[in-house]
């Protein structure tokens, strides 16, 4: 589960670390009066919230947002005010976000902090060595966004330890970072204080892009993400209200009530399958034509089939269905009924294509020719998505 | 010979008295896998399915000399389980559970590092031995004993994989899901290895996927030996749609962003035979087969 950024801050925040002093806002009134609230007199940052990086560099699709990113420094109370009132309500691109964007329904005012020095910290799980590993990166000459694509040996990884960075990895940081002395004990508190905010609140990735070092030496966390692990949140009940669902697509949203994974493209094929590798293997046949890939999931059954039916057919972009059930324990005949009970329900005006394989699989088949539905039945996986994708351009 | 467990393995279940332990380990047991006991905190002295329940590993051990041991216990239990199954020093613990949290699966990783336990998963179906024994909940009629050496991260793509050597007219010596989680106890590597020791075993298929470097480390492996079988290799995935993230630091780790094109040349420069389509293993595998010479 993704979180704000303002979120992401009050788990550091309680680990210790030090962000600069700020406030969410709902609405420009709100955004001025907090402004007033942190600080006697400017500048403050005004910071869109919304599930991405690269803010800066982004854009607004409207044009009362103006033609600043989703992060913007102002000087007067009347700026926060004018700039709040653009961003609110507006959708922000970035090259994260995809070309839809996302709508910016908070502003997170902050303080802006004088700092002599910055630098890229992530912390993230390297899979194949099983190890939370510590990034880090000089952003005194190129962002991080630059240094990703052109010179990644640029990038320091140290992977740690279970009990967390020791303090002779700190100081291999503090000389990769060429940092002062009296940054030294302050660079090892913060880094110490980012793990164990890993640790506690269960995440699968923190990025603070930028670290900013205050004149003082002192470290303060700018930026904030973290990225929190959906099969631990049963242990942090105070993160479930921050789930967003604005930052998910509507039917997505529904698809996940019943437990699915659901994601769409740019093509007009709808998928039903019963495994996150099934998904991905269809989609590496469909290629650009894939409209949307629905898994779901192990338990398939009769209600499961017909309310993956029904989500998809709301796709405007669907213009037809290929379903692939792989029945290890999954009774394909009770899918059989679940697709009749659907189309008998919702009715059919879109060719379907039908591939199942494993338990009671004949039995199915014979279900879905009795009902002399327009569906069309394949063999192999290869051998449903061209008979799809033929049916779709045949009614074109 | 097979690989990790044959019929005369002794296999415990830990959580055998849940429901979904009781239907899959009742059909394993049909099968003719060795299920000497299992282990639910609470409920020793019970017999369950045939076989005494006992409340911890090394009690269960200690009276049954079980082996190995297949885990239904519910997520948040994992952890606690395969530690008593590492202090008991079992060789083997396949783990059927799925959305163990990823701390815990790191700390598991910790407690294996120089244990005598081998980790299978979490989130997999397990491993089959055709004919033999079953450790998981594979569907027990696709498979069929032979020489073909199956091993895949997703679960749905493991059966799909079976399907095609039967295709081929050929059975498998052992199918092994590694797990589609994000920490997983074993990789292709610990399996390629299995594979090449085993005679039984004359070729193998290797199904992977997006996410993580798993592949590549076990094309670098496979790259380094001088006695190689053929490895038939399937990628599950596209690169042709827009995928949303949060931040850098996924793409730093994995040295760049994965895709499918990337992972497949790596492998077929490593010297694997890499197929775009999954429905094409059986003709690779029957054009392995002609060349006879390469195979026992």
């Amino acid at each position: 589960m993704d979180i704000h950024e303002y979120q992401a801050k009050q788990i550091l925040n309680a680990h210790g670390i030090r962000t600069p002093k700020g406030k969410i806002a709902y609405t420009a009134l709100e955004a001025k009066n907090v402004a007033r609230e942190i600080s006697a007199r400017g500048p403050w940052v005004l910071k869109a919230q919304i599930h991405s990086g690269a803010r800066n560099q982004g854009h607004f699709l409207e044009e009362k947002a103006g033609c600043n990113g989703g992060i913007r420094i102002v000087h007067t109370l009347e700026e926060v005010y004018v700039n709040a009132e653009a961003m609110l309500g507006s959708t922000l691109v970035t090259s994260q976000t995809g070309p839809n964007g996302r709508l910016v329904s908070r502003i997170y005012v902050e303080a802006y902090n004088k700092v002599v020095h910055n630098f890229y910290l992530g912390m993230a799980i390297d899979r194949v060595s099983s190890m939370i590993t510590l990034l880090v990166a000089s952003t005194k000459d190129d962002d991080i966004t630059e240094i990703v694509v052109k010179n990644p040996e640029k990038i320091l990884r140290v992977p740690l330890d279970i009990t967390g960075p020791t303090y002779a990895q700190s100081s291999q940081i503090i000389s990769f970072l060429n940092l002062r002395g009296k940054s030294e004990d302050s660079f090892h508190n913060f880094v110490r204080g980012i793990f164990k905010a890993f640790v506690a609140a269960d995440a699968l990735m923190i990025e603070i892009n930028p670290v900013g070092v205050l004149k003082n030496g002192e470290m303060v966390a700018l930026d904030a993400k973290i990225t929190l692990d959906n099969r631990a949140l049963y242990r942090h009940e105070q993160y479930e209200h921050w789930r967003d669902d604005d930052e998910i697509e509507v039917r997505q949203l529904k698809a996940s009530r019943y437990g699915f994974v659901y994601n769409e493209y740019d093509g007009n094929i709808g998928c039903i399958v019963n495994g996150d590798g099934l998904a991905l293997a269809m989609m590496g046949l469909m290629g650009t034509t894939a409209a949307c890939t629905m898994n779901i999931k192990g338990g398939a059954d009769r209600d499961k089939i017909a309310a993956g039916i029904k989500i998809i057919a709301t796709n405007p972009k669907v213009e037809g269905i290929v379903i692939n059930i792989l029945g290890g324990f999954v009774r394909c005949d009770m899918i059989a009924d679940g697709i009749i009970d659907t189309a008998a329900e919702v009715g059919m005006n879109m060719p379907v294509v039908v591939r199942f394989e494993g338990t009671n699989r004949d039995e199915a088949l014979n279900i879905l020719k009795n009902a002399n539905l327009p569906i069309v039945i394949a063999d192999t996986m290869e051998e449903a998505v061209a008979k799809i994708v033929q049916a779709v351009e045949d009614g074109e | 010979m097979s690989i990790l467990a044959d019929k005369n393995t002794k296999v415990m279940v830990q959580g055998i008295t849940g429901t979904q332990a009781s239907f899959h380990v009742g059909r394993a047991i049909e099968y003719g896998t060795n299920v000497v006991c299992g282990v639910t905190p609470g409920k020793g002295g019970i017999i369950h399915l045939g076989v005494p329940v006992f409340d911890n590993v090394k009690e269960a051990v200690k009276e049954t000399g079980a082996e190995v041991s297949v885990l239904f216990v519910p997520a948040n239990a994992v952890k606690s389980a395969i530690t008593e199954a590492v202090e008991a020093e079992l060789k083997l613990v396949v783990c059927i559970t799925d959305s163990v949290p990823v701390r815990d699966m790191l700390e598991i990783r910790n407690i294996l590092r120089g244990s005598q336990t081998k980790l299978i998963g979490p989130n997999t179906p397990g491993v089959i031995v055709p004919d033999e024994v079953k450790l998981g909940i594979f569907p027990e009629n696709i498979h069929h004993r032979g020489h073909i050496g199956v091993v895949s991260r997703s679960s749905t793509l493991t059966y799909e994989a079976v399907l095609e050597t039967n295709r081929a007219g050929m059975g498998q010596s052992a199918v092994v899901g590694l797990g589609d989680d994000m920490i997983i106890g074993s990789s292709f590597v610990d399996m390629l290895q299995l594979f090449h020791e085993d005679k039984d075993t004359h070729a193998i298929v290797m199904v992977g996927s997006l996410g993580g470097r798993f592949e590549e480390q076990g094309a670098a492996w496979y790259e380094a030996q001088t006695m190689r079988k053929p490895v038939i290799c399937y990628i599950a995935g596209s690169d042709t749609t827009f995928c949303r993230h949060v931040g850098y630091a996924g793409d730093i780790i994995t040295h760049g962003r994965i895709t499918v094109a990337g992972k497949k040349k790596i492998l077929s420069d490593a010297g694997m035979i890499v197929v775009d389509n999954i429905n094409q293993i059986h003709q690779e595998l029957l054009s392995i087969l002609t060349n006879a010479e390469t195979i026992d």
